[in-house]
């Protein structure tokens, strides 16, 4: 029982993870019509910010974490020139291609380039493996709360861009119809390019969460998350926001549960499995597609 | 107030638009009458920028606006209401409303009072999906949401299609009503009687170019715009 709650306690702040990756993914998605698979990989880049930062700073979390935000959201944004010609054409199968190069890319920069290529460690200060409290078995750390709350006010924060502003709203009618979005002034273009930078934003926070919640970046962390992201959105239903954060939830518990009952390698195997045969009997997903 | 000349506008190698030219000035109520694939919803969009006129020329309060970004057009002053009516479905009344002042955010308040008591039926289903209303309420929505962009001058694209017969007459009166306060009103309607009834002048559109025009009087009487477009002859 006891190690039951830690599973799942552990499944929550994993899953609230995905759930927020998911979000920043599906929002590229809908609003500037692009599979953005290289989104992960942008998020690690923002994880070796933060670290390098770290380095420098001796430690200091406060330079770290908008460090790693300013970056991933002009790494985002660098990208969205590449996309837009294809975007504008409504080539969104072959925006994929597109952004599958830009993840070779950058996971090669990673490799040669950022410390060697060896994974970095990052400092207790960060992980925060520390045990926030302790009922027998059930340790619940301090990184897991964290990322937990954390990612619960990243994505309200977002929801409430959303609904609650004009560029929300405008990236709302701009998913649901491009043309119409058009023809009463809002400026698509423009909305685009927000998009990859509020993306961006939230990327580095997830970068930020990410670090927490594995303690490690490496080279090949981009295409790990990136198919995990992309499987549970489809997984959801292409698109659907709300959907993605309930699968994200799904997938990060299913997978600790796996971790705590099986040898570590069936995790990915069942997590995975779960969605080949979901999207085998529902090719629109669990919530439906949106796009 | 808008001066359209020489107009081309070409789909590949379909020219849809040939060589057209419209003047409209402040404050006049014209329609553009014209059987469905004449070329006026290819012309209204080309004015407002969506597609690329190939040759000439479209000037609006004077200024050049050929080939602008449609979101600058639609700064300026100019307010398509579109074919189908374009609602987004998925979003509230309100919210489908505050997105046609995207360029006049400070007027959002002032332009809700305002269309609130042209359609005090988007009042009361404000927090309402859009999508769930009827066809003749989507279509108040889509003249309420043009009017939002307090625009200088308005473009209604096929507003009664697809309604019920008291509905279309429900929308007349209010572009009429636009009309008598002053807005500079260009309709483009399959249903030519009802239009030129209602309007003062009229562009008679055949295969993409205009065939004629004239006075709403003249045009109700012309034989030839009595047998091809309001079914009957002179003698009705």
């Amino acid at each position: 029982m006891e190690a039951l709650i830690a599973q799942l306690v552990n499944g929550l702040a994993i899953g609230s993870l995905y759930a927020l990756l998911v979000t920043g993914f599906n929002l590229l998605l809908l609003v500037s019509a692009v599979v953005p698979y290289a989104y992960t990989h942008i998020v690690v880049i923002g994880m070796y910010t933060a670290w390098f930062v770290l380095q420098l700073t001796g430690g200091s979390l406060v330079w770290a974490v908008p460090s790693a935000v300013v970056v991933t959201t002009v790494v985002s944004m660098l990208t969205e020139p590449l996309f837009r010609p294809l975007a504008k054409k409504g080539a969104i199968n072959q925006t994929f291609v597109m952004s599958i190069g830009i993840a070779m890319i950058l996971t090669h920069v990673m490799a040669r380039h950022l410390h060697h290529g060896i994974p970095v460690a990052f400092p207790e200060n960060v992980s925060g493996r520390m045990a926030a409290f302790q009922f027998g078995v059930i340790a619940v750390s301090r990184g897991q709360i964290f990322v937990f709350f954390g990612t619960v006010v990243a994505v309200a924060a977002f929801m409430f861009l959303l609904y609650h502003t004009m560029i929300g709203k405008s990236f709302r009618a701009i998913a649901q119809s491009p043309f119409v979005a058009k023809l009463i002034g809002i400026p698509t273009v423009k909305m685009g390019i927000m998009s990859y930078g509020i993306a961006g934003v939230l990327g580095g926070v997830s970068a930020v969460f990410v670090a927490m919640a594995l303690g490690t970046a490496y080279p090949a962390l981009g295409d790990a998350l990136g198919l995990k992201v992309i499987a549970t959105v489809l997984f959801a239903g292409l698109g659907n926001l709300n959907g993605g954060l309930a699968c994200g939830l799904i997938l990060g518990i299913a997978e600790s549960l796996t971790t705590g009952y099986l040898p570590g390698m069936w995790s990915n195997a069942l997590a995975f499995g779960m969605i080949m045969v979901t999207v085998m009997f529902r090719p629109q997903g669990l919530f439906g597609t949106r796009i | 107030m808008l001066k359209v000349s020489g107009l081309s506008v070409s789909y590949g190698f379909i020219c849809a638009v040939k060589e057209v030219a419209i003047d409209l000035y402040e404050g006049e109520f014209v329609t553009l009458i014209g059987a469905n694939g004449a070329g006026k919803s290819t012309l209204l969009e080309t004015i407002l920028g969506v597609h690329r006129a190939d040759r000439g020329k479209i000037f609006f309060l004077g200024q050049d606006i050929t080939n602008r970004p449609t979101d600058r057009i639609v700064a300026q002053g100019l307010a398509l209401c579109p074919e189908g009516r374009g609602i987004l479905p998925f979003m509230t009344v309100l919210e489908n409303l505050e997105l046609g002042a995207f360029h006049r955010r400070e007027y959002i308040r002032e332009g809700l009072e305002n269309v609130f008591e042209l359609f005090p039926i988007l009042q009361r289903r404000k927090r309402q999906a859009a999508g769930i209303l009827s066809g003749g309420e989507q279509q108040m929505l889509s003249i309420a949401r043009a009017l939002m962009a307090a625009p200088k001058m308005l473009m209604l694209d096929e507003p009664s299609l697809g309604l019920a017969p008291l509905m279309v007459t429900e929308v007349f009166k209010v572009i009429r009503k636009l009309a008598e306060r002053g807005h500079t009103i260009l309709l483009a309607e399959q249903n030519a009687k009802k239009a030129l009834q209602y309007a003062s002048r009229g562009y008679v559109f055949e295969t993409g170019r205009i065939a004629l025009e004239g006075t709403a009087q003249d045009l109700l009487r012309d034989g030839e715009v009595i047998r091809l477009y309001l079914g009957g002859t002179a003698k009705d």
